[in-house]
Formats: structure tokens, C-alpha cells, sequence
């Protein structure tokens, strides 16, 4: 047991160092695609030290929620990125789907506490935004757990990974891979649901909640979320995208998708997002009952 | 060219709100601007005046009441505004400048002048302290709603983009923009006072900056006003140069334009293209002007550079690349229905409304308010060009940017139109008429249609010196329809709906 946490910590190191990087590719391939040169796929690791470097400035006016929000929400996000399915080692028996979902939750809901503890007005509105996103989140996500769970008969994350020796081109698993990656989307603040490139704070809904940090808090908020990001692409590579490729390749594959994805896509109307999650949704319930 | 004629009548104060009511035919003629002067100094005034001009859009041409206040009279009159919405803005500026009450007016806060002047300061009389400390404490509310589960958000003045400082004051319930109270005029520069007492060549670089994006459009309008004064007509030469840098600057605006809208959705390609496409426009008006505003060419009496065969060349090439860009842009927001979705019936502003406010420009023609300068105006070589005047009728997002689409064709044509004028003038050597300032006065007016809308310039000379300016650019009648337009729709919409207008602060800031 201690030797399996070990390697789940090893795990979370590796996939922490190389969360800016994703975020670094997913952000050339979209300049790339727009004929711009764009910055190096390690400009987030100078951002990152960049804000590690800087003083935390806080309002008088807000209390510990403010400061221990972006410490929760990178401790959870490693605690998401422990349960991954074994990338070091087959077999690991820490990751259930249903603590993983609700520790992300854990750090989301200590997010939106801290966004709205300034009691500035962006911080409100980018809480409420988010709050308004993950409940029509939730259960999407659940029922693509819920579509591996019946297949393979278990909750654990590592028993639900996909048959790397099968080409798994049924209609269960293509439904619920297209369904998880929209979900992906919203899940990580990605267009069409939000646009993480925007400068607008009136559009903003996770930028938003991160308005009032600065310094290292901010370090952590970016890394914390650049970690989520990855994990969700090693998630959908293990579990939704049935093609017999090593995790590694799959992880870039849909960073690249991603960066693709953003380049066609314009961000939607805010109220539009419960007809676009209501489409995985229903994509998702289709799979189940396929399954 | 049909001399447009301005019609002045003047009248005391308590006779300016029913001579203005006549002026302006029961809202049919739109206001086209309103300001004060101090003619304290002048022997046969002695006295304030405001000046409220009409456009009458039948006659083409303006018509104008001058409100004489004499010494010792009091300084109030009753406000237009209840009658004339449009005059709401001036009023208040001309209170903020000249101390001038308008009586009656639903909104009286102070408009330019900011919490730091002190009370009782007004600018533009001529016989201000010009040393005085601006650090005075005045309180300035902000227009909100009140009520249960209401509540505000203030954005501003200091944004996360690089752009001009405002400051947007939003009652909103939940997301739903309930009312929009917009504070401009940071940065005011005092450009007017400034130019008080220069000479007409000392203000023609100070003109040209008042706006980095307009400024052919605010040096022809100026040129326009004291050409008038001095009673000269420019060479026809000159004057075909100056409407093809117009158009030029039109289309740098514009495409620039359909680069900016979609940041407002986040729809990358298109904000890419947009971009590259305008920095190859800038790049042409660097060739042209030697700077990249296009500033320095066109000056009281002519133009200062001519267009080679050579430069002639380099727009056609550009505008040519610019003109497939464009179509490829126009093709990339008609592909997508995420991008159509969300510029449909989004930001409206209803026709009335246009007319009340008397809208200029793109806003107002995207109304179906059918406004543009060039048409009814007759100046540059504008009567002899074929071109079509754009409406569109739903006022929206969508109708402002294919406004612009739309104009945008118009404006390639028309400057290949002019370039074949150029070529046909070549023999003409004559850019520019020399002309004494030494003793030349009076007063005269200059509109042009900038990318934005109509840009008008007053000018009132003494003895070849300014003694009084006002520049009323396109974005001044326009600001407030975007906090009209915004109401209805969600905060999240806010930048898309602002964008598509792309109204100027230097503009007002001046």
C-alpha cells in the first residue's frame, strides 16, 4: 500500500512537471493554425516562475478562504492526478472515478469560495458562472463513468481502462469518447464553453474567479489548472479514445485536437452551454444504454 | 460643387429652445452639434453664445441658432434635451465649460470635467486662471438601478486590454444588463483651449492627433473650416488626393474592424487575418504619408505630398490583397453559425432610437438611419463618384459588421475610381493654393465622414488666429446609443456589442 502511493506521488510529480507543457503545445498548435509564430511550448514554465516571483498582494477585506483556496485547488488537483490510471504502473488500486470527480469538486467549490471572498464584482460573476457550468458538468461525467463502470463492472479508474489490444469502434465507446471530450472542454475552461486567451473580464468565467490573485497564490491557481488539464487528457486517452496507441501519444494527440478545436470554434452564448453539455448528455445516455 | 449654406439666425437665450424646436422639424432634421464660445473679448458681443446646429437633410445643408447671453444676463436658458435627446451631451458640456445652466435638464451631472476640477472652473472662458490646481473634490454619482437581488458591477477606467481609459457602470440582475452609466472623457486634453490663439498651420498638428485612427478625417474637416473662412477652393488635384487617402483610412478602419469584432467571441482565425490584414494597410499609409496615421498630407489650402505613379502602384497591390482577405473574411463569418448565433439580434438599436440620438456613421446606417456625409454634403470629389450608400434595418451586431463588409466593397471600387482620376489629372502641378493668414477672420464648419461617421469642425478666426475650435468627431453622438444598445442582453455581450460600434475616447477626449 505504501509502495502503491509512492508511485501514484511519482506520478503526480511527473504529470505536474509536465502540465505546462501540454498547455504550451495545446497554445502552439492554435497559433500555428492561425499563421502566427506564437510563443515557445515552455512559455508556461517561464510564466509560472515568473509569478512564482512576485509578492502575493490581498485586500484587507477578505479572510483565510482567500488564501487557502488556490493551495486546495492544487492539492486537489494532484490528488486527482495520484488516482490516474497507472501511467508508471499497471494495476494501482487508489483511483475510484466517483472520489476523483468530487475531489475535483472539492477544489472547484474552494475555488468559487475564494473568488467571491474579495467580494469583488468580477470574482462573483466568475463564480457564479462556474457553479452554473459544473452543475450541468456533473452529470455528464458521472453517466461516462457510469458507460466504462458497466462495461469492465468496476468503479476504480485503473479497471476501467480501455482494451489497448482491441479496436474499440462500437457504438458505446465512440459515443461516449466524443461525449467526454465536449465535456472536457467545459470541464477546463476551453472554447467554445470559455476562452482562456481572453483579456475581456466582462466574458471571463474560470479567468475570472482568478482576477484578485497574485504571486505565487496565482502559481499555484495556472498550475493547478494546467494539471487538471492534462489529467483529463490522460483520463480521455486511457478510458474514451479507443485506438491501440501508447497514453503518451494519445496525451498529444488531443492536445493537438484541442489547439484545433479552438481554432474553429468562437465561444458560445453563456446561456447556450446547458444545449451544448445537454448533447453529451444525451450522447452519453445513448452509450449507456448501448452498453 | 453645391455650397453648402449655413443658415444663422440669433436670438436670446429664452428664444433658443423654441427656434431650435423649428430648426430641428419635429425631429426630422438631426442635431448635429451644440457649443458654446466667449465672445466676452468681441466688441460687438461682448457676451457668451451657444450655437446649436441642425443638418437639414432634405436641402443638404446645416442650419444654425446662436444664443447671444449678454453681460449681466444670467447664464441659463432652458435646456433642449427634453425636446432634442441628442442635445443631452452638449448641455452638459457646455455647463462643464462655459458655466452655462441648462434648466430642466433630466441629467445634469457633470459631463468632461471630472471630480478633480474645482467648482465654479470653467476652461474655455476666455478669462480663466490657467494655473489653477485641478484638485478639487466634487461628487460624481453614477446612474444606477436599485432594488432587491440588484446589484452593480464597475468595469473600468483601467482595462486589462491596452485600450483608452472608461469607466461602465452596470445595474445588472444576475446576468441580465439592466442599465448602463458610462463615465468618459478621462484624459481630457484641453485640445481646444490650446488651440486658442494659434495660428491656422500652429493647430494643424494638433488636430491631426486628436485621433490616431480618424485623422484624415479631422485634418479634412478642419481644412474644410478655415478653406471656408479664407474663401479659397482647393486644387482639383488636391482634392482627389484627399478623398482617396479618406477612403484609404476608411478602409484601414474598417478592416481593422472586422478583426477586432470577433475578439469579442473569441473566434481566432478571423482575429488573425483582420490583424495581418490592417498591418498591411498601415504599412501603406506609412508609404504614403511617411507615417502610419497618414498624418502631415493634408493641410489648409491643398495637400502637402502628392501620389506618384509609383505610390499609385503600391496602393493598388495592397488594396488588392486586402480586398481577398476581406472576402475570405466575410466567407469565414457567413461558415459560421456559432459566430452568426452570436451576433444575430445581439446589441440592437431601433431606428427611433437612432434618429433621437442622432447617430452618425456605421451605427446609425446599420439602424436604417441613412446618414453618411459623403452623400449629403457635397465635398471632395465626392459628386462626381458612383457609390452606394449602405443600410442595413435590424441594427444589430450583425447589421454593423455587414455594414462594414458592405462599405468596405464600396470603398476598394471607389479608389480605383479615384486612382484613375489621379492619372488623369497627372499633368496638373498644382496641389496647393498659398494663402495669407495674416488678416484673414470670420467663421466656418468642415464635415467629413470618418470610419466612424460624420466628423464636424467649427472654426471662428480673428486675424488669422483660432480664437475658437470645437471638433464634435463621429464617436461623440454615438456613445450614448451603446448604453442603449446594451439593454436586454447579457453582461458576457458587453465587449462584442462595444466592439461593433468601436467608438473612440481620444475622440472625445479632446
Amino acid at each position: 500500500m505504501v509502495m502503491d502511493i509512492m508511485i501514484a506521488a511519482g506520478q503526480a510529480v511527473l504529470l505536474l512537471c509536465l502540465a505546462p507543457l501540454i498547455v504550451g503545445i495545446i497554445n502552439k498548435t492554435k497559433a500555428i493554425l492561425q499563421k502566427r509564430q506564437g510563443a515557445s511550448v515552455f512559455q508556461e514554465y517561464f510564466d509560472l516562475w515568473k509569478w512564482w516571483q512576485k509578492p502575493v498582494i490581498v485586500t484587507k477585506y477578505c479572510s483565510w478562504v482567500f488564501l487557502a483556496a488556490p493551495v486546495v485547488y492544487l492539492a486537489t488537483s494532484i490528488m486527482a492526478a495520484m488516482m490516474l490510471p497507472g501511467l508508471l504502473q499497471n494495476g494501482l488500486r487508489l483511483g475510484d472515478a466517483f472520489v476523483f470527480v468530487y475531489i475535483l469538486a472539492l477544489g472547484r467549490f474552494f475555488m468559487t469560495l475564494g473568488s467571491m471572498d474579495s467580494a469583488t464584482a468580477f470574482g462573483g460573476m466568475g463564480g457564479s458562472r462556474e457553479i452554473y457550468i459544473s452543475v450541468l458538468v456533473e452529470p455528464a461525467v458521472m453517466l461516462a463513468i457510469l458507460v466504462n463502470a458497466a462495461r469492465y463492472g468496476s468503479t476504480t479508474l485503473s479497471q476501467m481502462v480501455i482494451d489497448y489490444n482491441a479496436f474499440y469502434f462500437t457504438v458505446p465507446a465512440v459515443m461516449a469518447g466524443v461525449a467526454f471530450f465536449l465535456v472536457m472542454l467545459a470541464e477546463n475552461s476551453r472554447l467554445p464553453v470559455d476562452n482562456p486567451d481572453t483579456h475581456l473580464e466582462l466574458t471571463m468565467i474560470h479567468e475570472c474567479m482568478t482576477l484578485e490573485y497574485s504571486g505565487r497564490l496565482l502559481t499555484f491557481i495556472h498550475w493547478g489548472s494546467m494539471l487538471k488539464i492534462l489529467s483529463f487528457l490522460v483520463l480521455f486517452g486511457a478510458l474514451y479514445m479507443p485506438l491501440p496507441l501508447p497514453i503518451a501519444v494519445k496525451v498529444l494527440l488531443s492536445a493537438v485536437l484541442i489547439g484545433l478545436v479552438e481554432t474553429l470554434n468562437n465561444k458560445m452564448r453563456l446561456f447556450k452551454v446547458r444545449v451544448y453539455l445537454s448533447a453529451a448528455v444525451v450522447m452519453l445516455a445513448v452509450a449507456f444504454i448501448a452498453q | 460643387m453645391a455650397e453648402a449654406i449655413w443658415q444663422l439666425k440669433t436670438v436670446k437665450p429664452k428664444a433658443l429652445k423654441g427656434t431650435a424646436n423649428i430648426l430641428s422639424n419635429g425631429g426630422k432634421n438631426p442635431l448635429t452639434a451644440m457649443f458654446g464660445r466667449d465672445e466676452s473679448e468681441n466688441p460687438d458681443v461682448q457676451g457668451y453664445a451657444i450655437y446649436v446646429v441642425f443638418e437639414n437633410l432634405a436641402e443638404h445643408r446645416l442650419e444654425a441658432v446662436k444664443a447671444i447671453f449678454e453681460p449681466g444676463e444670467s447664464l441659463c436658458y432652458e435646456s433642449l434635451t427634453p425636446l432634442i435627446p441628442a442635445a443631452a451631451w452638449y448641455e452638459r458640456e457646455i455647463q462643464d465649460m462655459f458655466g452655462i445652466v441648462p434648466q430642466g435638464h433630466p441629467d445634469p451631472r457633470p459631463l468632461v470635467l471630472h471630480d478633480t476640477f474645482p467648482e465654479g472652473y470653467y476652461p474655455l472662458r476666455k478669462k480663466v486662471d490657467k494655473t489653477a490646481q485641478v484638485r478639487g473634490q466634487r461628487r460624481m454619482d453614477m446612474a444606477v438601478a436599485r432594488g432587491e437581488g440588484l446589484f452593480e458591477v464597475p468595469v473600468g477606467p483601467i482595462h486589462a486590454g491596452i485600450i483608452e481609459p472608461g469607466h461602465f457602470r452596470f445595474s445588472q440582475a444576475g446576468e441580465s444588463m439592466l442599465q448602463l452609466d458610462a463615465r468618459l472623457f478621462y484624459t481630457h486634453r484641453g485640445l481646444e483651449k490650446v488651440m486658442e490663439g494659434k495660428t491656422v498651420t500652429e493647430a494643424l498638428p494638433i488636430v491631426e492627433r486628436i485621433c490616431g485612427a480618424c485623422s484624415v478625417a479631422n485634418t479634412w474637416s478642419y481644412c474644410q473650416a478655415v478653406e471656408k473662412i479664407a474663401g479659397v477652393k482647393v486644387p482639383r488635384r488636391a482634392e482627389i488626393i484627399r478623398t482617396l487617402l479618406a477612403e484609404v483610412e476608411r478602409i484601414t478602419n474598417h478592416v481593422g474592424d472586422l478583426g477586432n469584432i470577433p475578439a469579442g467571441v473569441g473566434f481566432n482565425p478571423a482575429i488573425s487575418l483582420g490583424g495581418r490584414t490592417k498591418e498591411l494597410l498601415m504599412r501603406l499609409q506609412e508609404q504614403l504619408a511617411g507615417n502610419r496615421f497618414l498624418r502631415g498630407v493634408i493641410v489648409p489650402g491643398g495637400v502637402a505630398k502628392d501620389i506618384t505613379p509609383a505610390l499609385a502602384d503600391a496602393v493598388t497591390a495592397a488594396l488588392e490583397k486586402a480586398a481577398q482577405n476581406v472576402a475570405d473574411l466575410d466567407a469565414m463569418f457567413a461558415q459560421q453559425a456559432n459566430f452568426q448565433n452570436r451576433i444575430r439580434t445581439t446589441g440592437t438599436v431601433r431606428k427611433t432610437t437612432a434618429v433621437d440620438l442622432a447617430m452618425v456613421g456605421v451605427g446609425a446606417r446599420a439602424s436604417g438611419f441613412a446618414h453618411d456625409s459623403r452623400k449629403d454634403f457635397a465635398y471632395g470629389v465626392y459628386p462626381e463618384l458612383d457609390f452606394q450608400l449602405i443600410t442595413e434595418t435590424s441594427g444589430d451586431v450583425a447589421a454593423r459588421l455587414a455594414v462594414r463588409i458592405r462599405e468596405l466593397r464600396e470603398s476598394f471600387a471607389l479608389v480605383k475610381a479615384l486612382l484613375a482620376k489621379l492619372d488623369q489629372s497627372a499633368d496638373e502641378s498644382d496641389l496647393t493654393v498659398n494663402i495669407d493668414w495674416s488678416n484673414v477672420s470670420g467663421e466656418g464648419w468642415g464635415i467629413s465622414e470618418s470610419a466612424r461617421g460624420s466628423d464636424f469642425h467649427y472654426a471662428a478666426l480673428i486675424d488669422g488666429r483660432i480664437d475658437r475650435i470645437f471638433v464634435r468627431s463621429a464617436s461623440y453622438p454615438n456613445w450614448p446609443a451603446v448604453t442603449i444598445a446594451v439593454q436586454g442582453d447579457i453582461i458576457p455581450d458587453f465587449p462584442l456589442i462595444n466592439k461593433s460600434f468601436e467608438l473612440c475616447y481620444a475622440c472625445i477626449d479632446r
